[in-house]
């Protein structure tokens, strides 16, 4: 009942079109005058320690870290080397533009923000070197998704964060389902190219390959700092983040100067401007999830679930569901921040493992950028190519399947998910 | 005055995001080298302590986010379930997006009190009272944080402070909406880049025209857009 009301409270009040973070508050505020004793001071205190986390303080990190990536040099030659790879083969720049993503992705932990640095120098080259404009934006609008299942993530860390997994064991359980989904989705450009004989590449030497891979050496190191970092242990997670920050600032300013010293102002606005929008959805999201906590709602959910006599199968089959709607009308932090109370109860309770749950959900976030009305990896696409919302849902339809099939392995064989972790013992 | 404000929020946040970046890269750097035994720098370097790294970078963070909410909403980048309104007419949406702005300032209104009523009653009270030499009688003194010391609430009156200036934002941007019919957003890129290719790193993909955010009831042509001047978030 109580948990009807609040619910109900939070659904009406997001859908007048404010804010998230401040619905969330809202709901929170109104139930606690209203309906309960608990005093307001605790509120009060909450709002101070809500986000008083150093896990937390890797997403603005890895923010201004992808902020500084984003501007034109990594990306241009990760795709240099990516081309000099795979170009020659069919699907030419198409499966270019999945591995460039894929390498990117390892670099940068949002999603989008891969759509926008390998998008804007691709997508125009593949429609100059005879691509339909379709298919490049297809093709880069859904293997940017992978920039938030190959590590680092700012998904991942939201998911820690709402549920105190490990981050470190998270970022390296993605890196299997990360190579899958890039090769499966390599294969559907393959394919459709080899169908659509679309332009290949003329093949690149040994020599041309090693100068491209010298090239691009400085972003393939970040790779190393961030994935290295974590899992030797030198790093936690978020001092890996920062340091990416640094590198990243350093590369962009210094080493292939694509950003003048005068511009870096406007990027640290920029990314402080986008890191606190999301850490104040953290703050009020903390708050709601106190409020449920304190109204004994998970507990009684997870009962209720278990009560219907949903197995494992059937509630992992309810959460993908459930959450590729909610995917359609909000963006994944928010997504993950109020559902993952509510969920990871239940799955506790049903014996799943929290990575490997982790992992599901940032797989099905992945989809819910690519699916309208609401898709982030959709808006960023248009934006680059002119192509409308419509038409863009249409030109990623071959990846979306794919990722879909890819969504159910995922779901029902977690040890693609827990083998690496395991093996490097990270988890038990 | 408001200019000077603005200013004065964008240079706060740009600046605690660059300062803490360093303080966790100074701190790291410095835990490493003072591992090795390199004579005379290493002696230099353990007669540093860094322990108050990780807890100065989290303060300057929840600043950050305090004013950069505030910030934010002058940049219309807050993110909300817009479906449903942006498919409506203007003038209902016009009524949504002012119940929506309004609900903002009364949320932020509230939790700025709230906090206000708290730092006062953990040591700001006593501070003020001793400061000005009066009789503190059994006031408390308020807690520090572990490693700074710092007076707690000092470093919580972020809360109260950038609340009050988020809901001067939201009542801002209402009364703006109200006078002009116009939101604020920066998605200038998609009309620039008629002739030009966008610059990837200009574009903020939370800031775009879409579904997240409502769309104002004042209906832009091209030429509009591409008069007005640039952005204000391109000033730090």
């Amino acid at each position: 009942m109580t948990a009807l009301v609040i619910f109900g409270l939070l659904a009406a009040l997001m859908i007048t079109g404010m804010p998230i973070s401040i619905s969330l508050g809202l709901t929170v505020l109104i139930f606690l005058f209203t309906m309960t004793a608990v005093p307001l001071e605790s509120v009060a205190l909450k709002l101070f320690t809500g986000i008083e986390k150093f896990e937390i303080m890797a997403i603005p990190f890895f923010i201004l870290a992808g902020n500084f990536l984003t501007h034109g040099g990594v990306a241009r030659r990760m795709i240099a080397f990516a081309t000099s790879m795979v170009g020659h083969w069919y699907g030419g720049l198409g499966l270019a533009a999945v591995l460039a993503c894929a390498l990117f992705a390892a670099v940068s932990g949002s999603s989008p923000a891969t759509v926008v640095a390998i998008g804007s120098i691709l997508i125009p080259a593949m429609v100059r070197s005879g691509f339909p404009k379709r298919f490049g934006a297809g093709v880069v609008a859904s293997a940017g998704a992978l920039g938030i299942l190959i590590p680092p993530s700012i998904v991942m860390v939201m998911y820690a964060v709402a549920t105190n997994a490990s981050i470190g064991a998270l970022f390296i359980a993605g890196i299997i389902p990360g190579l899958v989904l890039a090769t499966m989705m390599g294969a559907t450009t393959f394919y459709r190219a080899w169908k659509g004989n679309f332009p290949r590449q003329p093949k690149a030497s040994w020599g041309a390959r090693l100068e491209a891979f010298r090239d691009s050496m400085w972003g393939l190191f970040l790779i190393v700092v961030v994935i290295g970092g974590i899992y030797s242990g030198m790093f936690t997670p978020t001092e890996a983040a920062a340091m990416s920050a640094v590198y990243a600032f350093i590369v962009a300013v210094f080493v292939y100067k694509d950003l003048t010293f005068a511009e870096v102002p406007r990027v640290l606005l920029a990314s402080a401007n986008m890191s606190a929008m999301l850490l104040y959805i953290i703050t009020n999201a903390v708050l709601f999830s106190f409020l449920l906590t304190h109204e004994n709602i998970p507990l009684a959910i997870a009962e209720w679930m278990t009560s219907t006599g949903l197995g494992v199968i059937g509630f992992l089959l309810f959460v993908n569901v459930f959450l590729l709607l909610a995917g359609n009308f909000m963006e994944p932090s928010s997504i993950i921040l109020i559902s993952a109370p509510l969920l990871f109860p239940v799955a506790m309770k049903l014996g799943i493992d929290p990575i490997h749950f982790g992992v599901m959900i940032t797989v099905n976030m992945e989809i819910g950028m690519l699916t309208p009305p609401v898709g982030l990896n959709l808006y960023v696409a248009s934006g680059i190519s002119r192509l409308g919302l419509t038409e863009m849902t249409i030109a990623v339809t071959p990846w979306l399947l794919t990722m879909l099939t890819f969504l159910m392995i995922v779901t029902y064989w977690p040890p693609l998910s827990l083998w690496l972790p395991r093996a490097l013992g990270m988890i038990p | 005055m408001s200019k000077v404000l603005d200013h004065l929020e964008e240079w706060l946040i740009a600046f605690l995001m660059a300062a803490a970046t360093t303080i966790i890269f100074v701190a790291v750097v410095h835990r490493y080298l003072s591992a090795h035994p390199i004579p005379y720098v290493q002696d230099f370097l353990l007669g540093i302590n860094l322990g108050w790294a990780q807890e100065l970078c989290i303060i300057m963070f929840v600043w950050m986010a305090k004013f950069g909410a505030a910030y934010g909403v002058r940049t219309g980048i807050h993110v909300g379930v817009d479906v449903l309104i942006n498919r409506l007419e203007d003038r209902t949406r016009g009524k949504f997006v002012i119940f929506g702005l309004l609900a903002g300032a009364t949320f932020t209104a509230i939790v700025g009190t709230l906090g206000a009523r708290f730092i006062w009653e953990n040591g700001m009270h006593y501070a003020t009272f001793s400061a000005l030499g009066l009789d503190t009688g059994d006031l408390p003194e308020g807690p520090t944080t572990p490693d700074l010391e710092w007076p707690t609430w000092i470093v919580y009156s972020a809360v109260p402070l950038g609340s009050y200036l988020m809901c001067f934002r939201f009542l801002q941007v209402a009364w703006q909406f109200v006078r002009t019919g116009e939101l604020p957003h920066h998605d200038h890129a998609a009309v620039k880049g008629m002739e030009e290719e966008p610059k990837p790193g200009d574009i903020n993909w939370f800031a775009l025209d879409n579904d997240l955010h409502p769309r104002d009831v004042k209906h832009h042509t091209i030429v509009d857009l591409g008069r007005e001047p640039k952005d204000k978030e391109d000033r730090p």
